[in-house]
């Protein structure tokens, strides 16, 4: 080997201290220039080779010795390696939905809607889904503190007992904050402890409050409730500014009932109309027929003007005087019309805190017919139960200082209320302050006594989210930490130091059982009970209420606010973060909004007038503040460009800016280039709600005058919008544009029942030489009943140990979900139409990834299943290069979980990836694998609806059906006929087994059908 | 560093490891492979006198084998379901009523070491009263029948369809101690899916599926 220093050659000057490489190619290694310290590739083979030995030879024994450890007594019903399913009810958020709890020898790895509730009928929303991620937070409080230092419950108890006891005899005020309580027990136990004072009152208020329903009603029927809207039985929906698909109440049992109202391929095929008026875009907006923007000021006057078009057409004298809305009297009419023909089932929902609005949207519910049928206040929801005014009464009481004590209760006033509250000061003036919190919260983090809550995995409670369903809450793992359920805390303290199941059993025995239908054994009644989750009572007895018309008056003018160059501040909830209750779940933060599709952060949302008037740009960091000056909270946000949204808006997501959140600084894979997680707060976006406004004592979350001002730095947000786009580059983009989305309106369906699949397939030169064994596993996705909820997203992540990958990896389009929602906006008039495409992997049955492969780790199965063989894989990214579709994602790194107890949560039965691996949907094979053992095991061929992915287990929508192809009378056999299918690029002939079907809006024959590109 | 230095220093880095490395040579095997693989176990439990002598079936201990993807080591208190009562050898047993006849006292009962062994996993004196302060903890058996990683088996569908578990795991009821007979490598398992599609197994047709994703997901 040549050594010695070769002379250098240099043909320019600008070549002479340079390394420059020859054009006509490497120069030859002999010629060394940087001295012979660098490593040449000689060299290099050369030690890759040796280490190649060394390891190989070292490698080549056998692997360290392990042990295999049986119980030493094993529990009675438990054989390792079996899931246990355990049916209990929701806690992520008031609805309180079915679910059933998957265990895996002995941890819960799985949440899945209970199939047989009443509410949810299987379906489960993302933040429910992601509640298993939650028990295994390692920043969840272990045990009680005081002051912030741990103790044990005996001296907490202790402690606690003498101050409350001093209280009991001097007659101190003891308020009981909490949101909505949905258990009737953990209520009843409530009620018993402050009754043991002297001035003890529980006060109830939500987050995200529908307490101007409730109080309408208390004026219109006399009753304070809130009624249960039954969306399948209507005809034509309303909504004004009530997201009820997204986050308004109940949006997994109003999803569901709304898909019942829109069954295109049932028997008959139904399809109701639904108008939406709203200020920023929602997923309910986006699924509407009619989309209406209108200003937030303007909804009050929207709903006085259909008052007085409905009383019109019912011949009722009613005046409106509130003024006239922006909105095109022509539409106004023509919801009006539609409504009143569909009298006895049409609905009017509107989310405003305006009571006076509020009581004439039960007006119209009255005039139409809808009390009894689609309004039902004979057994009404209790998933929302605060109250305001008595909130607005305890801040007076406690800045005035007349409140000795305060417990809070899974509320987190000190994050949740607006500036104008000043809970904080209040707060600091209450002598003794509790916090029931399972995790640190701003609220935990004033409390003199923190006495930490279960998990609702963890604990026995009970729920009637709906009266006369009754429902058990019933724990599936053992505590994680020294945790005590409220309902037990509570009673510990009022002298009961009963275990929480004795409790909620004994309340069940005593309120819940007499109540029951059938059965005469309460055992009996409540082992049934427990092994269903739920059970349907007759609802406690209440006075049957009639409208009562003479509350109904017209709205009061108002001067217009608005000031020159100011916008209304929308306040909203986002599907993943709720009120903030979930910001330190990862997999929710991560989950890409439905309709901005940002991660991992909040943002101003703009409409692109507004933005382009203003000359901002998505990523334009904004300050926002009072435009009269009042109050000092601002924002600091970047904007959002938001197609779709009112001009007049500026939309925030609430539930952002947690205290605690810091904890994602460091998420995600720490390379050299690695950014941290979280904004310039510190923190994951910013907390808005010091910007709700008080009106008349209720929190107002659209009610704001906000001047934006751009502070002159840039944020790159995390979106995902453009990621994995299926649209060809303009430069390469050969004959027309690629249809990917195909909508049409009802009036055309009939005639376009022929063949909507937009393009003809044509004959093949090569052989159909896949062999077919006995079952062809495809998919239909609906897209017309598709909300784009994004449940299936999360429940896939927990299905298939999908990582979270964090927010600067994001940006770099690196995000590991298996299933995305594509979201496309079309352009209908001055507004857009919004599609939602949930794509993953089509498993072709000429897969473009399986002919570039070069190791054979993407192959085709007998059953249509394009196999991912992460053992095989080497990394070489062809496939998913190749891909068109672009689903296939790359493991840039071992993503490990931040938080090692959240391993925990992994899905044994589906490999964890490594570094270096390709990975994919694989249509749930796992599940496959199961249902085929297990009827293998029964000797019975496999049943359509054996196998049910994650995804399609989770769709509150049933919009996705999964089964066997092969055979003809299959769900997903029936739907892949169905008139309205389509293939995503079906012109490259890539014979996807995804069929998704069309898009149909309940809109006049003008509308042409629609492609999208 | 000039390249002879680097070629001496892997060349000594190289055998140095194959020195290290030579004492293991004899074990050489791929990756994975751990035919003949027969470790010591904590108690030395003999199948050939519980399987083969005895004749107790297989899923009498390892009942998972049907409802579960694992066939399970059986908890320790399956082996009291007989263990509560035999505790020693036969002979042992004997011997100690002759003495004690002989010494006309009563006959103690005789535990054996290995039996002891499993009282104390339960806690358990040899007399059967629980130990003051003592914890139920698992014996600690080391597994021997490994399967390469990134596999996914299932002992259920082959139970079902009738594949004896000599066929796997050898003529277990004949070994002192458990030997993993098989190499259970990839190449022989898809070997057997391949013909017993043709043979079938016990004259029952069966359908053992090659794809990838029937082992690895």
């Amino acid at each position: 080997m040549a050594t010695e220093p070769t002379r250098r050659h240099w043909r320019a000057p600008e070549e002479r201290h340079r390394n420059v490489p020859s054009p006509d190619g490497p120069t030859d290694s002999s010629a060394s220039d940087a001295g012979a310290t660098s490593f040449r590739r000689r060299g290099f083979l050369k030690a890759a080779g040796f280490s190649l030995m060394a390891a190989a030879s070292a490698s080549c024994e056998r692997a360290p010795e392990r042990l295999a450890l049986p119980f030493p007594d094993e529990p009675e019903g438990v054989t390792p390696g079996r899931a246990m399913w355990y049916a209990s009810t929701c806690g992520a958020c008031e609805a309180g939905c079915g679910i059933l709890v998957k265990v895996r020898d002995g941890r819960p790895i799985k949440v899945e809607g209970n199939p047989d509730h009443p509410l949810n009928r299987g379906g489960l929303c993302a933040a429910g889904q992601a509640a298993v991620l939650g028990l295994y937070d390692g920043q969840r409080y272990t045990g009680p503190r005081r002051a912030g230092q741990p103790i044990s419950w005996t001296e907490i108890d202790s402690d606690l007992g003498t101050r409350l006891a001093a209280l009991r005899a001097s007659g101190g005020a003891v308020r009981l904050l909490s949101r909505t309580v949905s258990s009737p027990a953990l209520q009843a136990t409530i009620d018993r402890f402050l009754a043991g004072f002297a001035d003890g009152r529980h006060v109830t208020y939500d987050a995200l409050p529908a307490s101007a329903i409730l109080d309408a009603h208390a004026r219109t029927h006399g009753r304070r409730v809130l009624p249960r809207y039954r969306l399948d039985s209507a005809t034509v929906v309303v909504g004004i500014d009530a997201d009820f698909l997204g986050t308004w109440v109940s949006p997994v049992e109003h999803t569901r009932a709304y898909r019942a109202g829109r069954t295109l391929d049932g028997t008959p095929p139904r399809c109701s109309y639904h108008a939406q008026f709203e200020g920023r875009l929602s997923i309910t907006g986006s699924k509407a027929d009619r989309r209406l923007r209108v200003a937030p000021d303007d909804e009050p006057l929207v709903i006085e003007q259909l008052a007085a078009r409905v009383a019109t057409r019912a011949g009722v004298a009613f005046d409106a005087r509130g003024g006239v809305p922006a909105v095109d009297s022509r539409e106004l009419d023509e919801v009006a019309s539609r409504l009143w023909t569909a009298r006895g089932s049409s609905l009017v929902l509107a989310g405003t805190p305006d009571v006076a609005a509020q009581v004439l949207v039960n007006f119209v519910n009255h005039l139409l017919g809808n009390y009894g049928t689609t309004v039902d206040i004979a057994r009404p929801s209790r998933q929302r139960l605060g109250d305001d005014l008595a909130l607005g009464r305890c801040l007076r009481e406690m800045r005035d200082g007349a409140v000795a004590a305060l417990v809070v209760l899974g509320a987190n006033p000190a994050y949740d209320l607006p500036a104008e509250f000043g809970f904080d000061a209040a707060a600091a003036k209450v002598g003794l302050k509790i916090s029931l919190a399972p995790a640190p919260d701003e609220t935990s983090a004033q409390a003199d006594y923190v006495c930490p809550d279960h998990h609702a995995f963890e604990s026995w409670s009970d729920a009637e989210p709906v009266a006369g369903l009754a429902a058990v809450v019933q724990p599936a793992v053992r505590p994680l930490g020294s945790t005590r359920a409220a309902i037990e805390t509570l009673s510990v303290w009022s002298g009961d130091a009963r275990p929480a199941r004795e409790l909620v059993q004994s309340h069940w025995e005593r309120e819940v059982f007499p109540r029951r239908l059938s059965g005469n054994v309460f055992e009996a009644f409540w082992d049934r009970t427990v092994h269903d989750g739920f059970v349907e009572v007759a609802p406690s007895s209440a006075p049957s209420a009639s409208f009562d018309v003479s509350v109904v008056t017209p709205l009061t003018p108002t001067p217009r606010r608005r000031l020159a160059d100011s916008l209304t501040l929308v306040l909203h909830a986002n599907v993943a973060m709720m009120d903030g209750r979930h910001a330190h779940n990862p997999w929710l933060q991560e989950l890409p909004d439905p309709v901005s599709k940002v991660t991992w952060d909040n943002h101003a949302s703009l409409a692109p007038a507004t933005a382009a008037r203003l000359g901002l740009a998505s990523g334009d960091v904004v300050r926002i503040a009072d435009a009269n000056g009042a109050g000092s909270a601002e924002l600091t946000l970047p904007v959002h460009v938001q197609p779709g949204q009112h001009e007049g808006v500026l939309a925030v997501a609430l539930g952002y800016g947690r205290a605690g959140t810091e904890r994602f600084t460091d998420i995600g894979p720490q390379w050299i280039g690695a950014q941290p997680g979280v904004g310039a707060t510190g923190r994951v976006g910013v907390n808005a709600a010091p910007l709700l406004s008080v009106r008349d004592e209720r929190v107002h979350s659209a009610a704001r005058c906000v001047t934006v001002r751009p502070i002159g730095s840039r944020h790159e947000l995390a979106t995902t919008q453009q990621h994995h786009s299926l649209v060809e580059p303009h430069d390469v983009s050969s004959a027309g544009t690629r249809p990917l989305v195909v909508e049409t309106s009802l009036s055309l369906l009939g005639s376009a029942e022929a063949d909507a699949s937009p393009v003809e397939r044509h004959a093949s030169l090569w052989p159909n030489d896949h062999p077919m064994g006995a079952h062809r596993w495809g998919m239909v996705i609906d897209l017309t009943a598709c909300t784009g909820c994004s449940a299936c997203v999360v429940a896939c992540q927990a299905e298939n140990n999908i990582p979270v990958v964090g927010r600067d990896e994001v940006r770099r389009h690196r995000e590991m979900h298996w299933m995305r929602i594509d979201r496309y906006y079309s352009d209908a008039g001055d507004d857009v139409d919004v599609v939602h495409q949930p794509m993953l992997c089509q498993q072709c049955e000429n897969a473009p990834c399986e002919s570039v492969c070069p190791v054979l780790a993407t192959v085709h199965s007998d059953e249509g299943l394009n196999e991912q063989v992460y053992n095989r894989c080497v990394g070489t990214r062809y496939c998913a290069n190749n891909c068109a579709y672009k689903v296939r994602r790359f493991n840039w790194f071992t993503y490990a979980h931040p938080d090692e107890r959240a391993n925990l949560v992994l899905n044994p039965d589906v490999t964890v990836r490594t570094r270096g691996v390709m990975e994919k949907c694989s249509f749930c094979v796992q599940r496959i694998q199961e249902a085929r053992i297990v009827s293998k095991g029964l000797g019975q061929p496999m049943k359509d609806g054996a196998v049910r992915t994650a995804c399609e287990q989770s769709c509150p929508a049933g919009a996705i059906v999964f089964g066997d192809l092969n055979d003809p009378a299959s769900r997903v056999s029936v739907l892949a006929r169905s008139g309205r299918r389509f293939r995503v690029l079906e012109e490259l002939d890539l014979r996807p087994s995804v069929t998704y079907l069309s898009v149909v809006r309940n809109r006049a024959a003008s509308a042409t059908e629609e492609r999208h590109d | 560093m000039r390249s002879y230095v680097v070629t001496a220093l892997l060349a000594a880095g190289l055998g140095y490891n194959l020195l290290a490395v030579t004492p293991r040579i004899a074990n050489w095997r791929l990756p994975g492979d751990h035919q003949d693989y027969e470790p010591a176990q904590p108690i030395a439990y003999s199948h050939r006198l519980h399987a083969g002598e005895l004749a107790i079936p297989c899923l009498y201990c390892h009942f998972g084998a049907e409802r579960s993807r694992h066939a399970g080591i059986p908890p320790a208190n399956v082996c009291m379901n007989c263990h509560r009562s035999v505790s020693a050898a036969l002979a042992a047993v004997r011997a100690e009523d002759s003495q004690a006849k002989a010494e006309s006292r009563r006959a103690r009962r005789i535990v054996s070491a290995e039996i002891t062994k499993l009282y104390a996993s339960l806690g358990l004196d040899d007399t059967l009263r629980p130990i003051e302060g003592a914890q139920r903890t698992s014996v600690r058996w080391v597994q021997v029948h490994k399967l390469p990683d990134f596999v996914y088996f299932d002992h259920r569908p082959h139970v079902a369809a009738g594949v004896t578990c000599q066929t796997c795991h050898g003529l277990v009821e004949t070994m002192e101690r458990v030997r993993q007979t098989t190499p259970l490598s990839m190449g022989w398992c898809v070997n057997c899916h391949r013909s017993t599609n043709t043979t079938g197994v016990a004259g029952r047709r069966v359908n053992a599926s090659t794809n990838c994703t029937t082992c690895h997901y």
